[in-house]
């Protein structure tokens, strides 16, 4: 049984983030992860649960500037099916497109997605190659205070986040992609649908004149969090994207990564499938 | 309508055999209107719930459940101290419900509770405390019968003073077993030596399955309730009423004349509920104690945890054969994972032992298994029995054989095939045999020769995408099998006077269809539209003795039986007729609703109201019947050898595989089937039947796995055990072989588990055409096979083995 003594449904982001105030409460989206893993155990659900729904501020996507703004409440859905997404960051697209299943896309959200912090989670790799930032809100005194960061730095371990007990992510921001920009994702598991990744890749840059340059490359499942590979980008930046170049960075791709044994994979078979879905994916960049 | 036009009218012939026919359950599922037993709830009644052991091998040295017992809304708290009349069950009775001094598995089930509601039940369990005191865990088969392995069933000690309260007894649960060996069979019929002796080529390999489990949407569950005299009323799951009826009596040491079982609709069976299981005598218990109703479902962790599994085998096979294609010998030694304690699993040697001397001509067969003991989950009934790991083997080696002495894989099958009439070895006689049928159908149809060729000649072409195409076949009971001293099946027919029908039935309908069909026969007899018909099948004070859901046996016993209640019923409508149109019976015919001029169609009088007739006369008589089928198997003797079934079902399964060589990925593309099915009954049925056993056989083949390590299950939730899903599936191609068997209902087989058993063999042989790696472990997760294809899976080879 749980704690739970209070259910509360804000409509506005002040009254969300003021609840979060004392620090006791366990926030509700999509809830196709707090049910399965609370019911399981696994998550205590805390003596305040607070349904964000209503908060039609962490809805939406919209462009804003030279960003692509996604409310934390988007679902996995929403961004599959947004024209603005589609012809701005396909690659986002592709990774909704293999997340779960049609009933679970419907209720997740990118939110949701981003702060249960899961090293196989499937928006997550792209939006690392996408240099994309989270918004979190909070209320330390009687007035809203926002502040972004990298979603590189975002994550420290499994389920763990930089966002205090007191903070909500409000949403994502992408900024634009450049002209020439390509960018690939991939997931692998046991069964196409339902399934969680063995590894995902996801590698972006601009590619001019079959030069990749600003290179950004994401590894999933292979490490505490979802992981940005210096080591590989470097190994990428300004490089033609030639077979000796691709069999090089597929290498040192497969050397970057320190995975785990578990009950989806062995490290051996982890570290064989980063080299040869690296290599696979620059294969297809380089057919770009 | 003038008179003169109503006495010509004619009624066409017409069949309801081989007709795509709904299923009567269909309208009530798709719509989510079905009752089942989740949906059932007693007035007054409590809900119970299960402790079981938090370690895999250990001594309880104390349990206290007084907290528990003191909280609020607890009614019931049972350990076994506080049931001594508790009696062993299982296959080999060899342990209690509530389990006594000692666990043995993770599953293992120390102490029950009934409580109000669920929630305060499991606050409850929290509350038990236990102190334990671990023993070595047996987590391998190899290590449970090295000399000096730790035992599971040791003969009690006083010392632990765990048996202490229960009465000596003669079953392993009371006296315990010196040895891990829960059960051996041993069977041959040739001279193995002499077979080996004249081939040209032997190979011999070992081959190990794996753990897989059901996965009903249904999770299991039962309500217990008695009455005021102490009469039982169970609402189960069960696929086998009437002796479990019996054996439950014999557990609550009551007469079964007072237990009557219930079952409601039941969401998924596939040979999972073939047994008692702890926990629905714990509910007993528990109901018992309370005086009050218990209604006990499973968690879907549960369902993984603490029902069966398929057993998992690790096999050593020697094959042999002349280079003219002819077969020599077989020799076969299983060693039978049983895990703690012993249900149907252990007794899957009755069905593969068949397969290896019958499936093809073998003039040589020398067969043994031991099932023994060690601390894994244990393993049930599940469809197919032993057969899908049996197959597994023997459809690798014809594979292999073949390729050794340079012949077609496809003609090398079509040279040791059965054919009617013969008699094997085992004493199994073939009187309707389509297996040759099948093999050349399903390679027709794949263009199977072909594409071996052609598969073989890609291999070594660039690119990381290999196809290959494999074959399996099949052999299988499709007549009853008669593994009780009898395989019967009752029916009551009763018409009423709108001639409509209830068919009241012994054979139970788990979701496979079974209504509709044995519907479809009857009123094939009778002349009637399938809505005249009412089935009543689920109460076992009303319906008549039958052994069970089974052995794919319901539509040729029920569907006899059915038939043999239709026919009497026919006959005794006839004779009346005959008698008020003052002709000969065999003048006459049902058709359509009425009685006919069997020449010429002419309409006589209507049904209904011939019985309203007979019904409202001086005289007055009801059309109700009975029969009792009993086919004319077997019991196999001591030597398992005898004719246990009235009929055999064959079939070849062709399975084309794409494999990723870069990620080990097997996709599979296409099967096509051709199955001896002896006649289509409801071809919508066995259409839906054949493609979900297909699939079931892929799960086992490519994702499903439990994991267990060390005794304990890593994955027991359909996130990490990974059932196929839709886009998966391949397309398929299924062709029925119409062998109409002489003693099946109007010519039918049984196919139930036909389905399942080929598929992860054909898919081996696939992956060997694709890729030239032969993979002797199931399952082939992309991981597995990766390593395969990359030699980092180390042969491994089990030494034959035999128990003393």
């Amino acid at each position: 049984m749980s704690e739970l003594k209070h259910y509360f449904a804000p409509t506005n982001l002040d009254q969300a983030v003021e609840c979060l105030k004392d620090g006791d409460v366990t926030i509700l989206a999509g809830g196709t992860d707090l049910t399965p893993q609370s019911q399981a155990g696994r998550v205590k659900i805390k003596q305040t649960l607070m349904n964000i729904r209503h908060v039609s501020e962490l809805a939406g996507i919209t462009l804003e500037g030279d960003e692509i703004r996604i409310g934390a409440l988007t679902t996995i859905t929403e961004i599959m099916n947004n024209a603005l997404v589609k012809q701005h960051l396909p690659v986002l697209v592709e990774a909704c497109d293999q997340f779960a299943s049609d009933q679970i896309r419907n209720a997740a959200t990118i939110g949701g997605n981003i702060c249960n912090a899961s090293p196989a989670g499937d928006t997550l790799i792209p939006l690392l190659v996408l240099d994309a930032s989270v918004e979190l809100a909070s209320m330390p005194e009687a007035e809203l205070y926002r502040h972004s960061m990298p979603l590189s730095t975002f994550f420290i371990g499994p389920g763990k986040t930089r966002r205090s007990l007191c903070e909500l992510v409000t949403c994502v921001r992408i900024p634009l992609p450049p002209e020439n920009h390509v960018a690939r994702f991939h997931k692998l598991g046991t069964r196409p649908a339902l399934d969680i990744s063995k590894i995902s890749i996801g590698i972006a840059g601009t590619l001019k004149e079959g030069i990749l340059s600003n290179v950004r490359v994401a590894f999933g499942a292979v490490a505490p969090t979802p992981v940005r590979a210096p080591r590989t980008e470097k190994a990428l930046e300004g490089q033609r994207l030639d077979e000796a170049t691709i069999a090089k960075v597929a290498n040192v791709a497969k050397d970057e990564v320190k995975p785990i044994d578990d009950v989806r994979a062995s490290a051996w078979y982890r570290k064989e499938m980063i080299h040869n879905i690296t290599r696979r994916l620059l294969s297809h960049v380089a057919q770009t | 309508m003038s008179v003169a036009e109503k006495k010509t009218r004619i009624i066409e012939p017409d069949t309801l055999i081989g007709k795509r026919i709904r299923k009567m359950d269909a309208p009530e599922k798709a719509s989510g209107k079905t009752r089942y037993i989740h949906d059932i709830n007693l007035s007054g009644q409590l809900h119970g719930k299960i402790l079981r052991s938090e370690r895999i091998h250990a001594l309880i040295k104390s349990i206290d459940v007084s907290a528990a017992r003191a909280l609020s809304g607890v009614h019931v708290v049972i350990t076994a101290v506080d049931v001594p009349d508790q009696r062993p069950i299982g296959v080999a009775r060899d342990h209690f419900p509530l389990k006594v001094g000692r666990v043995r598995s993770e599953r293992d089930e120390i102490a029950a509770v009934a409580a109000e509601t669920e929630e305060i039940a499991e606050a409850a369990l929290k509350l038990i405390k236990v102190v334990y005191e671990d023993l070595p865990v047996i987590s391998n088969p190899e290590d449970a019968i090295k000399p000096g392995a730790a035992l599971i069933h040791p003969e009690p000690h006083g010392a632990d003073g765990s048996h202490e309260h229960l009465k000596q007894g003669t079953t392993i649960a009371h006296k315990g077993k010196p040895d891990n060996v829960a059960m051996t069979f041993d069977y041959a019929h040739g001279d193995v030596v002499q077979g080996e002796a004249e081939s040209d080529v032997v190979i011999e390999d070992t081959f190990r399955l794996h753990y897989v489990t059901h996965c009903c949407m249904g999770v299991s569950g039962m309500i217990a309730e008695f009455d005021a005299s102490g009469n039982l009323l169970m609402y189960s799951n069960t696929q086998v009423p009437f002796l479990h009826k019996r054996e439950f009596a014999e557990y609550l040491n009551i007469d079964p004349a007072r237990i009557r079982i219930i079952q409601p609709p039941i969401g998924g069976g596939f040979g999972s509920k073939l047994d008692i299981y702890p926990f629905e005598v714990i509910c007993l218990y528990l109901a018992r104690t309370a005086k009050r109703p218990v209604k006990m479902l499973f968690t879907r962790e549960e369902e993984f945890l603490a029902s069966p599994t398929r057993q998992p085998v690790l096999l050593t096979l020697r094959s042999g054969c002349k280079k003219d294609g002819t077969l020599t010998f077989r020799q076969v030694h299983t060693l039978h994972d049983n895990g703690a304690y012993t249900s149907w699993g252990a007794t899957t040697p009755f069905v593969m032992m068949q397969t290896f001397s019958s499936l093809y001509r073998v003039p040589n067969c020398d067969y043994h298994t031991a099932a023994v003991y060690t601390n894994n989950p244990y393993a049930g009934s599940f469809r197919g029995y032993g057969n899908l790991q049996a197959t597994f083997a023997i459809e690798q080696h014809m594979d292999m054989l073949a390729e050794k002495i340079g012949m077609d894989p496809l003609e090398f099958r079509m040279k040791n095939a059965q054919d009617a009439g013969e008699i094997t070895g085992q004493g199994m006689s073939f009187k309707s045999c389509g297996f040759k049928d099948c093999l050349t159908t399903a390679a027709q149809r794949s263009d199977y020769s072909r594409k071996v060729q052609e598969n073989k000649a890609n291999r070594d072409k660039p690119g990381n995408i290999k196809r290959g195409i494999g074959m399996a076949s099949m052999l299988h009971v499709g007549g009853g099998a008669k593994i009780y001293p009898s395989d019967g099946c009752g029916t009551i027919l009763k018409m009423d006077d709108f001639a409509n029908v209830t068919l009241i039935t012994g054979a139970s309908e788990i979701g496979q269809g079974s209504e509709t069909v044995l519907s479809q026969l009857v009123c094939e007899e009778l002349g009637l539209p399938i809505s005249a018909i009412t089935v009543v099948n689920n109460d076992t004070a009303i319906t008549p003795w039958d052994v069970g859901v089974h052995a794919s046996r319901t539509t040729f016993i029920a569907g006899n039986s059915a038939i043999g209640a239709a026919k009497k019923a026919k006959a005794k409508i006839l004779a009346v007729a005959a008698k008020k149109f003052e002709c000969a019976e065999s003048d006459l015919d049902l058709r359509g609703g009425f009685v006919i001029k069997a020449a010429s169609g002419e309409v006589v009088i209507e049904l209904s109201k011939l019985l309203r007739n007979l019904h409202f006369q001086d005289k007055a008589e009801l059309v109700m019947t009975t029969f009792y089928y009993e086919p004319p198997s077997v019991h196999q003797d001591k030597g398992f050898k005898g004719d246990v079934s009235a009929a055999y079902a064959w079939g070849t399964q062709v399975v084309e595989v794409e494999v990723d060589t870069d990620t080990g990925r097997v996709r599979m593309t296409r099967v096509t089937g051709a199955h001896d099915v002896g006649r289509v009954l409801n071809r919508l049925g066995i259409e839906g039947q054949i493609e979900g056993g297909v699939v079931m056989g892929q799960g086992y083949a490519l994702t499903e796995e439990l994991l267990i390590e060390n005794g304990v299950m890593q994955n027991p939730n359909f996130r990490d055990y990974k059932l196929v899903t839709a886009p998966e599936i391949p397309e398929m191609d299924i062709a029925f072989i119409e062998s109409m068997d002489g003693e099946g209902p109007q010519g039918a087989k049984g196919v139930g588990e036909a389905p399942a058993i080929c598929v992860a063999a054909a898919t081996a042989n696939a992956i060997c055409n694709a890729t030239g790696v032969r993979m002797f472990e199931l399952p082939f997760t992309p991981e597995k096979v990766y390593r395969a294809l990359h030699g980092q899976t180390p042969k491994r080879y089990w030494t034959p083995w035999k128990a003393e």
